[in-house]
């Protein structure tokens, strides 16, 4: 069942003296479930489509639709909610409120929702528990090591409990050790919690556990390989 | 939640933070302190006038206005400030001849008002007596005590006990001379009323005179002075053919000053507001600005616009409240402060007995102001935050995300 849509998806910028063209008419489907990773060069649009994909920036033309309804038509206050309670964001940079604990960071996802106290301190605690932070969820963002802050970050995608988790680069500032438990970590989640989650990135080892790998170069996608261990069967 | 995060955030950038506070807190205390010295200067001039010799109102024929002759005194004139003097919200009426006459010593002569008073009524008037820098209220003297001022007092070369003879005319145009032994040497807040003016006894110029009956000016003091327009109408009702003024008629010069000092007063405050203004919007922007990435993730998240708007708001309003707090105390505390011990001016004395400004000023402040000022001050800060907030909802998530700082 197609969850993220997208036709002849074209991004163009034009600020400066010489256009750059970052996709190039991009077709895409992805489903429910999969644990996609796209991959690619610096400069092959492998951010600029996730930020699309996440109603972050527009596409000069085509569509792009995230269960069947087309993003690009929407306002900005409603694209904010539409990402509010579709879209999970795990960055780079972990990106964490730096004067929030770890359990008010998953909190306020959910306070911005508008559920209740009671409600999202339970849910908190629960999801940090899920990412192995039980006893840390107090501490503050500078209290916590990388891997421990971007699992904070993987809890915070959850929590307003979304169609799919966008992960930017996630193990790009993490090394090998914890950028593994991160994989095992969100692996798990796509197993047992049906997640689906898609990837920006370099990494190898993230390449490696992807159940299917698509290969931007140029603004095109160059290949789209499925792996033996993925829930799609083909595309 | 919003709430809390705002407080949080405030106390990241402790310095920036302590900042903003401090100018808040400084801006409603300059505000608070300098509204009071203005708004205390004017009341005690105002006061001093009054005590000294205008009192709160005073009546007059109107020949007597337009020439102020000694014929032109009040008919019934003792009787006319007897029935005023009975009237409930009076304290006193103080029942004066003014004559315009010569004052001379063996030394030296100048023109002088010479006021004729009833000294037990115009104790209660006005607070002449407690000007007395040298000898006492008429008292000391047996025959025709005279009170004379200390700067005509250095022009004739009188001294305690000095000779003075008076010389004016008469109510049947003949020139009298009488002669008096001063009493008493006056200071006001004035120069150029110490320069101009002796008081004697009225009997004495009765006396002189050989006439007991003319009144040319009667000042009235009221127990309060909240009363004066009230019996003002009164006052005008019952003597219709007279000329009855308030001291704002009397003295316009304190009307005008009045009004100078309340546009001063907007053009001192505007200035500090938008001293206010411009440092917050700069502070507030720089903070902002700091947090670009981590706005763009709270847009990116979810968080609406307005919410982001309300965020930044509720940091700078939260930092205008206690600023507000911090800022009214210590302006009260200035303003209790100064208004029991004064501000004493003595050092510019001279050039402000020139305009009958005392030298000491006591600040006072209504009421009223705090509230009105410090909400000003407050309004001031919140809407310094406006550009900062506005600039942060216009962020694309896409680009601040990517921003580092």
């Amino acid at each position: 069942m197609a969850l993220i849509e997208i036709k002849d998806l074209t991004k163009i910028y034009d600020d400066n003296a010489f256009p750059v063209t970052a996709l190039n008419k991009v077709n895409l489907v992805v489903e429910k479930e999969e644990f996609t990773a796209i991959v690619g060069p610096s400069g092959s649009g492998k951010t600029t489509l996730l930020n699309i994909i996440g109603g972050l920036d527009k596409q000069t033309s085509g569509i792009i639709k995230i269960n069947n309804t087309d993003i690009s038509k929407l306002k900005t206050d409603k694209m904010i909610d539409f990402r509010l309670h579709n879209i999970g964001f795990v960055f780079q940079a972990y990106n964490l409120i730096p004067v929030f604990t770890a359990k008010e960071n998953v909190e306020f996802i959910m306070l911005l929702q508008g559920i209740s106290k009671e409600e999202r301190e339970k849910k908190a605690v629960e999801l940090l528990q899920a990412v192995d932070l039980g006893d840390r969820i107090d501490n503050r963002p500078t209290e916590l090591s990388g891997g421990q802050q971007q699992r904070v970050a993987v809890a915070r995608a959850l929590a307003s409990q979304p169609s799919f988790v966008l992960a930017d680069e996630p193990t790009a500032n993490l090394d090998s050790v914890t950028a593994n438990n991160l994989l095992d970590l969100m692996e798990k989640l796509n197993k047992e919690h049906k997640m689906t989650f898609v990837f920006s990135t370099h990494d190898a080892r993230v390449i490696e556990r992807a159940h299917r790998v698509v290969t931007l170069r140029d603004g095109r996608i160059e290949k789209d390989e499925i792996r033996q261990n993925s829930k799609v069967n083909a595309t | 939640m919003l709430i809390a995060l705002a407080w949080k955030n405030i106390w990241r950038n402790k310095k920036r933070s302590l900042i903003i506070l401090t100018a808040i807190t400084l801006g409603i205390w300059a505000g608070l302190f300098s509204v009071a010295v203005m708004i205390g200067s004017w009341d005690t001039t105002v006061n001093s006038t009054i005590d000294r010799n205008l009192s709160h109102l005073q009546i007059h024929t109107k020949a007597f206005k337009d020439d102020n002759l000694i014929s032109n005194y009040i008919p019934n004139g003792p009787v006319l400030a007897d029935n005023i003097r009975k009237l409930p919200q009076v304290k006193d009426v103080s029942a004066r001849v003014l004559i315009e006459g010569m004052a001379s010593s063996p030394g030296s002569s100048g023109g002088a008002n010479i006021i004729g008073v009833d000294p037990e009524h115009e104790k209660n008037v006005t607070t002449i007596a407690n000007y007395i820098i040298d000898g006492e209220y008429f008292s000391g003297i047996k025959r025709n005590p005279i009170l004379v001022g200390a700067k005509l007092a250095d022009k004739l070369g009188l001294k305690l006990r000095s000779k003075v003879v008076l010389s004016f005319q008469n109510i049947d145009t003949t020139l009298t001379y009488a002669a008096f032994r001063v009493a008493g040497i006056f200071r006001t807040e004035s120069s150029m009323f110490d320069g101009s003016n002796v008081f004697v006894k009225q009997s004495d110029l009765y006396k002189v005179m050989n006439n007991d009956r003319i009144v040319s000016e009667i000042a009235v003091r009221l127990k309060s002075s909240n009363d004066l327009d009230s019996t003002l109408s009164q006052l005008r009702g019952m003597y219709p053919s007279l000329v009855i003024e308030s001291w704002k008629q009397l003295a316009p010069e304190l009307e005008l000053t009045y009004q100078f000092m309340i546009v001063e007063l907007e053009i001192f405050l505007g200035i500090i507001m938008a001293a206010l203004l411009f440092g917050i919007t700069n502070t507030m922007l720089m903070s902002v600005m700091d947090r670009v990435r981590e706005f763009g993730v709270l847009l990116a998240v979810g968080m609406k616009r307005m919410r982001v708007f309300f965020l930044i708001l509720f940091e700078t309003a939260i930092l205008s409240f206690f600023g507000g707090i911090i800022g009214m105390m210590l302006g009260s505390f200035t303003i209790w402060y100064f208004s029991d011990k004064g501000i004493d001016l003595s050092l510019f004395t001279e050039g402000f007995s020139a305009w009958g400004m005392p030298s000491i000023l006591y600040p006072a402040l209504p009421l009223s102001f705090y509230g009105i000022l410090t909400s000003m001050i407050i309004l001031t800060a919140i809407i310094a935050s406006i550009y900062p907030s506005v600039k942060t909802i216009k962020l694309r998530p896409a680009d601040a995300i990517r921003t580092y700082g």
